[in-house]
């Protein structure tokens, strides 16, 4: 059955400039974040969003987790729609966002996760367990105690993934999520995508990372411009070079980016 | 209805834990109280003892209305800083997601910022009892029903400027209203009385005016609830209508946000 499901979405971001625009140089118009996208993302399944930076991603997981709302279309997950029963679907969904310093800055790690534990309705005598449990699954356990605003790029990435887990949402959504993470905990995060999936949570992990795509992918949507352009199935170790390859193929990045190249050798 | 005590215990907590995890700012508060009612102790010796708004002693007079127009004006203060600083970390954005509805989230949240500045005001008025011997007849009843209803029109002010915060990045309107024309006509220095007719009948559209009427009432001159009944109801219809127009300015500014995705801009 599908959990998530994407009908006909439209999202345009409209730019109004400030008043006495002719002091500055503010740009007017609208950016169409995502035209007409349709998809849909099964139980135990992970869906990969692949796209250059603008080509509607974050969009995509902000409409699921209702922080935004569709100007047309429908959003549901696990059948209600994100716009009419926006409660029932935040307590299905739990998000890992892109911007790193999203908690408080002077309580610790597991102070922060206890809190939106608490918001997330996790019941107060499973709290510190599960709690416990995301620090080992993201390798803060020893940071447990440590004041936020003492953590590295990396550390905030590791507590937002830990913060979305401790929930134990049916869906979660990850933006970027090893961005900034090291190789070692990279490679443990994707086993735990993995592990998830079988567990039957549905993934959606919007990147630009190939590896991390052919690592954790068993579903690839390819965005462009807010267009859907591809929407398939990644096969058993299909590799990252495939995954570039098709990308590049798909979108026609390819000469922009062989040009590219060409000329950094040229000036080398 | 546990799950909402549960919410609010975790929201008191981690205001508390960031509170006196500043670790001078419980100090600089303390130095701020003391002096601002030092200068308003010796303000009231220069007038003299004649001057007696409504027959009371000024230096009492003054305690009563600069703590209760302080209380007002931090609240609005504390739950707005609290909203722009979860704009400008991108907190309010994953708040927004969790499973506690937005309205019921920023309630809880005023809640705390009241709750904290609650103690300010205690502090401030047992300082001015018991150092500055401000003389006082209280009734404590008059005093807590004054509170309560005072409490639901300050969170309808700070509500009030969350919305503007969210809708327009300009919350600081509200404060702006409460620090310039509200000041003027609350009757926080002066009775009301002395304005010009048609001033003082616009002090009287105020409802801060009340406020601090009533606590005056309640805790200089020892007024029971049966006295005071018609400030009482008039408190108690300010806060029931400023809630209600207050709650849904923020529902329909949090719609706009999402469907704008400003909910984030500062």
């Amino acid at each position: 059955m599908d959990r998530v499901v994407f009908e006909s979405v439209r999202k345009t971001f409209r730019h109004r400039p400030a008043l006495f625009n002719w002091l500055g140089k503010e740009r007017g118009g609208e950016t169409i974040a995502l035209k007409d996208v349709s998809f849909s993302a099964a139980s135990a399944e992970v869906l990969v969003l692949l796209g250059p930076n603008g080509s509607g991603k974050t969009t995509a997981l902000k409409l699921i987790s209702t922080m935004l709302l569709p100007d047309a279309g429908s959003v549901r997950v696990g059948g209600f729609d994100a716009q009419r029963d926006a409660g029932a679907v935040r307590r299905q969904v739990g998000i890992a966002v892109a911007a790193e310093r999203s908690f408080f800055p002077r309580l610790s790690a597991s102070e922060n996760l206890d809190f939106f534990a608490a918001l997330d309705e996790v019941p107060r005598r499973e709290r510190a367990q599960r709690i416990k449990e995301v620090l080992h699954d993201t390798g803060l356990e020893e940071q447990a105690d440590t004041l936020v605003m003492k953590f590295s790029s990396g550390m905030y990435q590791r507590l937002g993934i830990a913060r979305a887990l401790a929930k134990r949402p049916c869906v979660l959504l990850l933006d970027e999520p090893t961005r900034s993470l090291d190789a070692a905990t990279t490679a443990h995060f994707w086993a735990t995508i993995r592990t998830l999936a079988r567990q039957e949570t549905t993934v959606l992990l919007a990147t630009h990372n190939f590896a991390e795509a052919a690592a954790v992918a068993d579903r690839l949507l390819l965005l462009h411009r807010g267009e859907l352009l591809a929407n398939r199935s990644v096969g058993e170790g299909e590799s990252a070079d495939a995954l570039r390859f098709f990308y590049f193929r798909m979108t026609g990045e390819i000469d922009e980016a062989m040009n590219a190249i060409h000329r950094a050798r040229t000036a080398q | 209805m546990i799950s909402t005590l549960d919410k609010l215990h975790a929201i008191l907590r981690r205001d508390l834990l960031t509170a006196i995890r500043h670790r001078s700012g419980f100090v600089v508060t303390l130095v701020g109280v003391f002096t601002e009612l030092a200068a308003f102790y010796f303000l009231s010796r220069a007038i003299g003892p004649g001057f007696r708004p409504g027959g009371l002693e000024y230096f009492p007079f003054l305690l009563v209305g600069t703590g209760i127009y302080t209380f007002f004006v931090m609240s609005a203060q504390a739950f707005l800083s609290a909203v722009q600083e979860a704009q400008q970390t991108g907190t309010l954005e994953v708040l927004m997601t969790t499973s506690t509805a937005p309205a019921e989230l920023l309630v809880l949240s005023s809640i705390s910022a009241f709750a904290g500045n609650l103690v300010n005001l205690l502090v401030y008025l047992f300082t001015g009892v018991a150092v500055f011997r401000a003389s006082i007849h209280a009734n404590l009843l008059s005093c807590v029903a004054v509170l309560i209803f005072s409490l639901a029109i300050a969170l309808a002010l700070g509500i009030a400027a969350a919305t503007l915060q969210v809708a327009f990045q300009k919350g600081s309107a509200v404060l702006w209203l409460l620090g310039s024309g509200l000041w003027f006509l609350s009757g926080t220095m002066f009775p009301i009385q002395s304005l010009p007719r048609p001033l003082e009948l616009l002090a009287r559209a105020v409802p801060l005016t009340y406020a601090i009427d009533g606590m005056r009432r309640a805790l200089l001159e020892g007024q029971s609830v049966v006295a005071m009944a018609g400030t009482l109801t008039v408190l108690a219809s300010f806060g029931v209508v400023l809630l209600l127009l207050a709650l849904t300015g923020l529902s329909l500014s949090l719609r706009r946000a999402r469907l704008n995705g400003t909910l984030s801009f500062y």
